[in-house]
């Protein structure tokens, strides 16, 4: 008997993850429309004339990313809950870190498309400029964003068992995200502002060692939150 | 009440002294709480390889919790589980490559097709090659393979999900009052997909409320009465009339004031 294989399993669990939201859309409409609302909230809120869009950009990008996440990745669990979906998952051989990466995988697609949508609708609003380093931008947002994603996803799956679920969400999850936050809205503020990456690099690789400290805590405790 | 395994005048049922198989499963000291609860109490059992054991009991005489144990799902607090007389972790990824399980729940996804729920439960079993259409044939949904299976009734889901516990070709297949909520035709068809489980190979673990059903497709007998066990015997030449009497007796007396637990 040799088992499922683990990168099958990860990719299995991540595209039947995305088939389910491109067939039913409810987490990727939600959370696009707030993106929009958002967008248009803050242009009508922030006096242009006083603040320069520019200076605060990062800060509402961040901001926007966290509460537009927290919508999608919060309701991640939702579909498994379902007719005992996830009990079923959990009695197959598949490896559990397996099941969690996939489902980050899935996660962080969903989230950064909408993080896309953010920086585009905010371009629209506040007339944006993105600087010389736009690669570099959407670098530092991708690795705040994977970072974001395995944690939320972890404590997902501990608050969907839980009677207060998804309000207990942000509780849990909005302290962990501090040092995340602080690091991603500094570098993609100053690529904003038109400074050199060589500025924002050890920033970045902060970012990235929090992603992928994220990512391997949420594999190892994920089976230990989701069996009895 | 404990097991007791002398010939039963009652319900004609022989002694069980001989196993068709060495062992099979085995639950010993089996004990279950949930708070203050007691599920299981000192369940000690043995459910023959090779053959199709049914438990039967009223509501809340801990036979899901027993199924759940046995699959992994929960922790006993207290006893042990054995296969063939050897220790066994039910949580371990071998023993689940080896159950198929049917419970209350159907485990589908409603926004998949029925082909597309067979195949995710393939990957995750690492299968190679899976003949999906012969499984759905099996359970007479190969003309609805495309459908979601949120359109389906709940026959049709139960059938997929039985589809989906055998797509594996488990060796202990643990099923959870399968008959409930289904139409005649869906019940017969089930019937009789349960009877090629009789092969001899598979240990069945069978609860159901249904006695004439549960019995006409048992090899071994359990009943459980607030988490204990209050009748085992072989069902070679059990009388259901006997067995039916004995039964509800023994629900009875479980429910009388002061007689139990």
């Amino acid at each position: 008997m040799t088992g499922p294989g683990w990168l099958s399993v990860v990719t299995a669990v991540a595209g039947k993850d995305l088939r389910i939201e491109f067939r039913t859309r409810s987490r990727s409409l939600t959370m696009a429309g707030f993106v929009v609302l958002v967008g248009v909230l803050f242009n009508f809120s922030i006096d242009q004339a006083l603040v320069r869009p520019q200076d605060i950009a990062s800060g509402l990008t961040w901001i926007t990313l966290i509460l537009s996440g927290l919508i999608g990745v919060g309701r991640t669990f939702a579909i498994e809950k379902e007719d005992g979906a996830l009990a079923g998952l959990l009695l197959t051989p598949a490896p559990r870190d397996a099941i969690y990466v996939g489902k980050v995988l899935a996660n962080f697609l969903l989230v950064y498309a909408i993080v896309l949508l953010t920086i585009g609708v905010f371009g629209l609003f506040f007339r944006l400029d993105y600087g010389n380093h736009p690669g570099a931008l959407l670098g530092i947002l991708a690795a705040g964003t994977l970072g974001f994603v395995a944690l939320a996803t972890l404590f997902g799956a501990l608050t969907a068992s839980t009677t207060l679920g998804e309000s207990l969400l942000p509780i849990l999850l909005f302290p962990l995200l501090v040092p995340m936050v602080v690091y991603g809205a500094s570098a993609s503020g100053r690529l904003l502002a038109g400074r050199p990456v060589a500025e924002v690099a050890g920033q970045g690789r902060m970012l990235a060692a929090f992603a992928v400290l994220a990512v391997g805590a949420g594999a190892a405790l994920f089976g230990q939150i989701v069996e009895e | 009440m404990t097991a007791d395994p002398a010939h039963d005048p009652a319900t004609g049922a022989a002694p069980d002294a001989a196993p068709r198989r060495a062992d099979g499963l085995g639950v010993h000291a089996l004990r279950r709480r949930f708070g203050p609860h007691v599920a299981l109490r000192d369940v000690d059992a043995r459910l023959p390889e090779g053959s199709i054991t049914t438990i039967f009991g009223p509501n809340g005489a801990g036979k899901s919790t027993l199924l759940k144990i046995l699959a992994g799902s929960l922790r006993p607090t207290e006893g042990s589980v054995t296969w063939r007389g050897d220790a066994l972790d039910p949580r371990a990824a071998e023993w689940r490559a080896r159950i198929g399980v049917l419970s209350h729940e159907t485990h589908l996804y409603a926004p998949l097709g029925a082909r597309e729920n067979l195949a995710f439960h393939t990957r995750m079993h690492g299968l190679e090659k899976p003949d999906l259409d012969a499984a759905l044939a099996r359970v007479d949904l190969l003309d609805r393979a495309d459908d979601r299976v949120a359109d389906f009734s709940r026959g049709m889901r139960q059938r997929l999900a039985l589809a989906r516990t055998l797509l594996h070709d488990p060796d202990v297949v643990l099923l959870d009052e399968p008959f409930t909520g289904l139409d005649s035709h869906a019940s017969r068809l089930l019937e009789g997909v349960l009877r090629t489980l009789r092969d001899g190979r598979r240990t069945v673990v069978l609860i159901t409320h249904a006695l004439s059903e549960g019995l006409a497709l048992a090899d071994h007998v359990l009943v459980l009465v607030r988490g204990r066990v209050a009748f085992e015997a072989s069902a070679d030449g059990i009388d259901p009339d006997g067995f039916a009497e004995r039964y509800h007796g023994l629900v009875d007396a479980a429910d009388v004031p002061g007689v139990a637990p």
